[in-house]
C-alpha cells in the first residue's frame, strides 16, 4: 500500500484556508455537530472519517452552508461566513458533491457541465447576456476530459452510469474552480477498477484546491489523504496522518466497537 | 459541437417567413383568424418562458394581458394617444405589474405560486370591474374612430386594414420569438431551465434563484402585456374580460397543449386549439366539450405536448 508522503510542500505554514471554532448544531434537541473546531490548510488532502451518525456530512453541510449552524463561527480564507447563504460561498470558491450522485437529469452532460463552467464566468449582470458557449468550451473540454466523459457530452445526464454520474458532479465541480472541494463519499457504489481511476482524478485535483473528502473505504483514506480526522457522535476524537490513525487505540475502539469496523 | 444555431435559426427564421406568404393566399376570414392566433401565440410565448422554461405555473397571467390592454387603450379612449405611444404605456404597465407582483409571489414556487398569481390575477379582475366609471367594465370601451393610423415615413397604416393588422401581429410576434430565443439560449436561460429541474443542486452551483426567476415574471409579463396592448390596437377593444380567470387558463392550456419550455410550442398550441374551436362550434353548440375532450387525448398521447413529442425525434429543437 503506498502512502502519499506528507512531507509536500502543503500550506500549513499559511493561515488555514478554513477554519470553524466551537461550530454545534442541534437537530430537535439530538447534537449532530458538537463544538468542532477544525483547520483546513491550502494543498491537503483531508479525509474525515467516522462511524454513520458520526456527523461527517453534517459538518459538510455546516461548511457548503445547507445549513445553519446553531452556535460557532466559520472562517473560509480569513472571512467570517457563518451567515452567509449556500450560493455565496459558492463564489468564494467552497464547493461540494453529493452523497448520492445529484446532476441535472434531464438536461445533457454538455450542459450540466456550461452551468457550472459559467458560473465563474458571470462576473457582472450584462455577462449573462453577452457570454458564449465558445466562450465556455475550452472550459467545458478540459474537465470532460479530465474525468474522461468527453465521449457523453450529448448524453442526458440521467442516462449515464452511476459511476459516471459521480464523475460528471466532479466535472462539474472542477469547471467551478473551487479553493475547497467537499467530496461526500466519492467510492460509494463504485467498482474497484473506478475507484482506482477516481483516486487518480482526486490527487490531481488536488495540485490546484484543498479537499476534504468524507470516505469509509479506508484504502482510499490512506492512500489519498494527508491528514484524517475522526467524528465520533458529533465530535472530533481524533486528527492526525493516516497511520496514526491506524494505530491509534480511540479510532480502533470506534471503528471496531461499534461494529463498523474498517470496510 | 453544441447548439446548432444554424438548424435552430433556419427553423424559426423559416416558420417566420412562411406566416408571412401565408397572407397572400388566406381568404379574408382566416386572414383574421390567423392574426388572432398571432397576438394570442406571442401571449403564449410571454407565458411560456414562465411555465416552460421557468417551471412556474402562474394562474394569473390574464392580469398582465389585461394591464397591456389597459395600458394602451385607456390613453386613446381619454387621452387620444397615438399608436406608438399607447402601445408602450401598455407595455410599461405590464412591466410595473410583473415587477411588482414577482416581487411578491416569488417567495413562493409550486402550488403555492400558483395560488398567490392567481388572488392577484383575480385582484386585477375585480379593479376592472369596479373601475366601471373608467372601464365600463363588462361593455368594454371601442377604440374605433378614436386611433390615428401608424406612420412609418410616408407610409400611412390604418389599423383597421386587415393586412396591416396582420403584419404588425405576425412583426410582435417576430420580434418576441426571437428574442426568447436568443434568452432561453443565453446563460441566463440556462440557470433558469436549472432551477426548474432542480433548485437546490442549482443554488449549489453558486446561483441566487430569486434574480433568475424574478428577471423571468418581467420577462414574461412584459411580452403578455405587449399581446395585450396589440390586442387592444388591433382589435380596438378593451374590456375586463381579458382580465377574467378564462384568459388566465387559456395560455396554461396553449402552452401545455403545443408544448411546455419549446420555442415553437405556443404557436402549434395556439393554432390548434383556435381552429379546434371554430370547427368545433361550427358542429356543435357544446363545442367546449370537443375541445376539452381533445385536449384529454392529447394529454394523454402527448404528455409533452406536440412539439415536446417532436422534440423526442430532434434533440436540438429548442
Amino acid at each position: 500500500m503506498v502512502v502519499v508522503a506528507v512531507s509536500s510542500p502543503l500550506g500549513w505554514n499559511l493561515p488555514p484556508l478554513l477554519e470553524t471554532v466551537g461550530l454545534r448544531r442541534v437537530f430537535d434537541g439530538l447534537t449532530a455537530v458538537g463544538d468542532v473546531d477544525v483547520r483546513l490548510y491550502r494543498g491537503e488532502i483531508r479525509a474525515l472519517i467516522g462511524p454513520n451518525g458520526a456527523g461527517k456530512t453534517t459538518l459538510a453541510s455546516l461548511i457548503t452552508g445547507r445549513i445553519l449552524p446553531t452556535s460557532g463561527r466559520i472562517f473560509f480564507n480569513g472571512r467570517e461566513i457563518t451567515r452567509l447563504q449556500a450560493h455565496e460561498r459558492v463564489k468564494l470558491g467552497i464547493v461540494s458533491t453529493f452523497q448520492i450522485p445529484t446532476v441535472f437529469r434531464d438536461l445533457t452532460v454538455f450542459e450540466n457541465v456550461v452551468l457550472a463552467a459559467q458560473r465563474v464566468r458571470l462576473r457582472s449582470p450584462q455577462d449573462f447576456f453577452r457570454l458564449r458557449e465558445g466562450d465556455l468550451l475550452n472550459l467545458v473540454q478540459e474537465v470532460l476530459d479530465r474525468v474522461g466523459l468527453q465521449g457523453s457530452w450529448h448524453r442526458t445526464a440521467g442516462s449515464l452510469p452511476y459511476g459516471h454520474q459521480r464523475l460528471l458532479e466532479i466535472a462539474m465541480a472542477m469547471a467551478l474552480r473551487p479553493r475547497l472541494l467537499i467530496l461526500d463519499e466519492p467510492t460509494q457504489g463504485l467498482a474497484p477498477e473506478e475507484i482506482t481511476g477516481l483516486m487518480g482524478l482526486i490527487r490531481g485535483i488536488a495540485q490546484e484546491t484543498a479537499v476534504l473528502l468524507i470516505e469509509h473505504n479506508l484504502r482510499v483514506v490512506l492512500e489519498l489523504s494527508h491528514r484524517v480526522t475522526v467524528m465520533d457522535r458529533g465530535r472530533i476524537i481524533f486528527e492526525g496522518t493516516p497511520s496514526e490513525a491506524e494505530l491509534d487505540p480511540t479510532v480502533q475502539q470506534v471503528y471496531l466497537g461499534v461494529g463498523g469496523g474498517w470496510n | 459541437m453544441p447548439t446548432p444555431w444554424r438548424s435552430i435559426l433556419t427553423l424559426h427564421l423559416g416558420i417566420l417567413a412562411a406566416l408571412g406568404l401565408l397572407q397572400f393566399v388566406l381568404p379574408p376570414f382566416h386572414l383574421a383568424m390567423i392574426t388572432r392566433v398571432l397576438l394570442f401565440t406571442t401571449y403564449a410565448v410571454g407565458y411560456n418562458l414562465l411555465l416552460g422554461y421557468g417551471g412556474l405555473m402562474s394562474l394569473g397571467h390574464a392580469m398582465f394581458f389585461a394591464a397591456g390592454l389597459y395600458g394602451a387603450g385607456l390613453p386613446v379612449y381619454y387621452l387620444g394617444a397615438g399608436p406608438g405611444l399607447a402601445f408602450l404605456s401598455g407595455l410599461m404597465a405590464s412591466l410595473l405589474l410583473a415587477a411588482l407582483v414577482g416581487a411578491l409571489s416569488l417567495r413562493t414556487t409550486g402550488v403555492a405560486f400558483s395560488i398567490v398569481t392567481m388572488m392577484f390575477g383575480q385582484v386585477c379582475y375585480l379593479v376592472t370591474i369596479s373601475l366601471n366609471r373608467i372601464t365600463l367594465g363588462d361593455q368594454g370601451l371601442v377604440l374605433a374612430g378614436r386611433l390615428a393610423p401608424v406612420r412609418v415615413g410616408n407610409w400611412i397604416l390604418p389599423l383597421n386594414a386587415p393586412s396591416v393588422r396582420y403584419n404588425l401581429a405576425l412583426l410582435l410576434l417576430a420580434t418576441v420569438l426571437l428574442v426568447t430565443l436568443w434568452l432561453v439560449r443565453s446563460p441566463f436561460g440556462r440557470v433558469l431551465v436549472a432551477l426548474r429541474e432542480h433548485e437546490e443542486r442549482t443554488r449549489l452551483l453558486g446561483y441566487d434563484p430569486f434574480p433568475y426567476r424574478w428577471l423571468a415574471m418581467l420577462v414574461s409579463g412584459g411580452i403578455s402585456g405587449a399581446a395585450g396592448a396589440a390586442y387592444a390596437l388591433l382589435f380596438s377593444y378593451v374590456g375586463s374580460a381579458f382580465a377574467a380567470v378564462l384568459y388566465s387558463i387559456l395560455p396554461l392550456l396553449w402552452v401545455l397543449l403545443g408544448g411546455a419550455g419549446t420555442t415553437l410550442g405556443p404557436l402549434i398550441g395556439v393554432a390548434f386549439m383556435t381552429y379546434a374551436v371554430e370547427f368545433a362550434s361550427r358542429v356543435t353548440s357544446a363545442y367546449l366539450v370537443v375541445v376539452g375532450l381533445t385536449l384529454v387525448l392529447v394529454a394523454i398521447g402527448l404528455p409533452r405536448g406536440i412539439a415536446g413529442g417532436l422534440r423526442g425525434r430532434w434533440w436540438w429543437l429548442p
